[in-house]
């Protein structure tokens, strides 16, 4: 089963349309990714579809990078009982 | 005042609380105007203190032309549509007569028609008064109608009196207007003169002199006779802040009248026009320089560019007085509906009733929309029109603009509102429309509820259903 690195980089790379391999954990979604206003919100929508959770908007809007988004998609996963 | 001698400083005054300034603008109200000083105007070499609190305690009021002046600005209105807006002016003026007096042409048979079935609703706002030519038998109309004032042109610049009346001289000119007026007393009918032009005309070498004469033939007869001043800024070349000439001068006007010729602002009206966009703010300011009546249109449909519009009135009275003195603010709403459906166009952008009044576009201040309405809504109007804020969608509005369009759609409040992340296909179709297919016109109300319907199939079974 693929680690939730792998998973994030995935679903960011079909909503950005972009190749895996361009995605590195410190990259900035806005910054260095490119993703526009809508896009941030359907990253966080493709998020909690992949993984099967309900995130805080706010919260969630606010996570920057690849890396805390990952951190962040694992607390919420452990609060909410998912396992990854 | 180009030099500065010397800067003064701005401590910052730090909080972790936003100070809303709600006494002032206190959302369920118009935003209260507050004085903290007089106006002082030069006048005759002298300054003049206006106290602007001490007005807005006198028993200021509005009037209206709608069918008179306004209507000489479109095809006739029927006498249905006519009596059915005066059955709304009675709705919006309220109990206490804040719409206190209309005007009706009395010519033709559909005048007079139009007059007997507005009475006839039994209204004691606006009462209604006439309108004639300055001219003796026109009285007998006035009487005929059991009307107890009318409005007679009493025209008061030379471009008038010399070019269109082809009087010989101003004493000819004058002592023909006096005698309409005698004859306005012989028939037991207040005569409201109607000053047209007076900010083209001579106010030391006739205005006075002819008000002055008027207000020696009213002490001859009762007071509910005396004549009434209608100063008609007929070309709207009036000007309202202070240091500026006459026959221009708003302030200098209204004193002359109100203070040297002893005219009370009982009897004092303003009526303005629009050919240099300040009217409104002309007839505010004759409210606060002496006028007690303020004369004007609904919607401010008049000759040209229009009058005073009355509900702009209407709103800078409860700004004034701070209270709604028994307005009903939402018959404005229903006014412009109405309006509308007779073929009266009302633009969108339009202050208070145009379609996008209250309509925000940018997606930035969709969300301050969807944060705390107040932030881009001039006062609850949902209260107070009957029309909520609204988001209007474009390439500009971004998700904000979309999720506000979404939950207002619902009707949700609070709590109950959908969140960005769950509006997201809605969004995303909203900016392909531009950024993909190449639109160039904003979306419609009902392309976007088709969107919803389809893309968020949940939510539209639980909130439409």
């Amino acid at each position: 089963m693929a680690t939730v690195d792998e998973r994030v980089v995935a679903v960011t790379a079909r909503v950005l349309k972009i190749e895996t391999s361009e995605i590195k954990p410190q990259d900035d979604f806005t910054a260095d990714l490119g993703a526009e206003s809508v896009q941030s919100i359907e990253l966080v929508a493709m998020f909690e579809e992949e993984f099967g959770i309900e995130m805080e908007e706010d919260a969630a809007l606010a996570v920057s990078t690849v890396g805390s988004a990952v951190e962040y998609i694992t607390e919420v996963c452990k609060e909410q009982g998912v396992e990854v | 005042m180009s030099t500065i001698k010397a800067r003064t400083d701005h401590p910052l005054v730090d909080t972790t609380e936003p100070n809303l300034l709600e006494q002032t603008f206190d959302y369920n109200l118009p935003p209260k105007i507050v004085f903290d000083g007089p106006i002082i105007e030069h006048i005759d070499g002298k300054p003049v203190e206006f106290d602007p609190v001490a007005a807005v305690q006198r028993d200021i009021f509005i009037t209206d032309t709608t069918f008179r002046d306004g209507q000489q600005a479109r095809p006739p209105y029927t006498v249905e549509q006519m009596v059915h807006l005066y059955d709304l002016l009675a709705k919006l003026g309220g109990p206490n007569g804040i719409i206190r007096q209309t005007e009706f042409f009395l010519y033709t048979k559909n005048d007079r028609e139009t007059l007997d079935r507005c009475r006839e609703l039994g209204h004691q706002f606006p009462e209604c008064t006439g309108w004639i030519r300055a001219v003796k038998g026109d009285f007998r109309l006035v009487k005929e109608a059991g009307l107890k004032e009318t409005g007679m042109l009493t025209s008061s610049s030379d471009y008038h009196i010399f070019n269109k009346l082809k009087f010989k001289s101003r004493k000819a000119c004058m002592d023909s207007y006096c005698e309409v007026v005698d004859a306005a007393f012989e028939a037991g009918v207040r005569p409201r003169c109607h000053r047209e032009d007076v900010t083209r005309a001579d106010w030391d070498g006739f205005i006075m002199p002819f008000v002055d004469r008027l207000m020696r033939m009213s002490e001859q007869v009762p007071d509910e006779l005396s004549v009434k001043i209608r100063i008609c800024d007929t070309m709207g070349f009036g000007i309202s802040y202070p240091g500026v000439e006459l026959p221009r001068s708003i302030p200098k006007m209204i004193y002359k009248l109100n203070q040297e010729c002893g005219v009370p602002s009982d009897r004092l009206e303003w009526h303005g026009h629009n050919d240099f966009h300040k009217t409104h703010i002309n007839g505010a300011s004759a409210w606060l320089y002496g006028c007690d009546a303020l004369n004007g249109t609904l919607f401010g449909f008049g000759e040209r560019c229009g009058n005073p519009p009355v509900e702009g009135a209407i709103i800078e009275y409860i700004s004034l007085k701070g209270d709604l003195c028994g307005i009903r603010t939402e018959v404005i709403s229903e006014m412009a509906d109405y309006m509308r459906s007779i073929g009266l166009p009302i633009p969108d952008n339009y202050p208070l009733v145009g379609k996008h009044f209250n309509t925000t576009r940018a997606g930035i201040h969709a969300g301050g929309l969807r944060s705390d309405e107040r932030i881009y809504n001039i006062f609850d109007t949902t209260k107070l029109l009957n029309r909520p804020p609204r988001v209007a969608l474009t390439d500009k509005s971004g998700t904000d603009g979309v999720v506000h369009w979404i939950n207002e759609f619902f009707g949700l409040k609070k709590d109950d509102r959908i969140s960005k992340i769950k509006c997201h296909k809605v969004a995303r179709w909203v900016m392909d429309q531009y950024e993909v297919h190449g639109r160039m016109t904003a979306i419609s109300d009902e392309e976007l509820e088709t969107q919803v319907q389809e893309l968020m199939p949940v939510y539209w079974k639980k909130h439409r259903s």
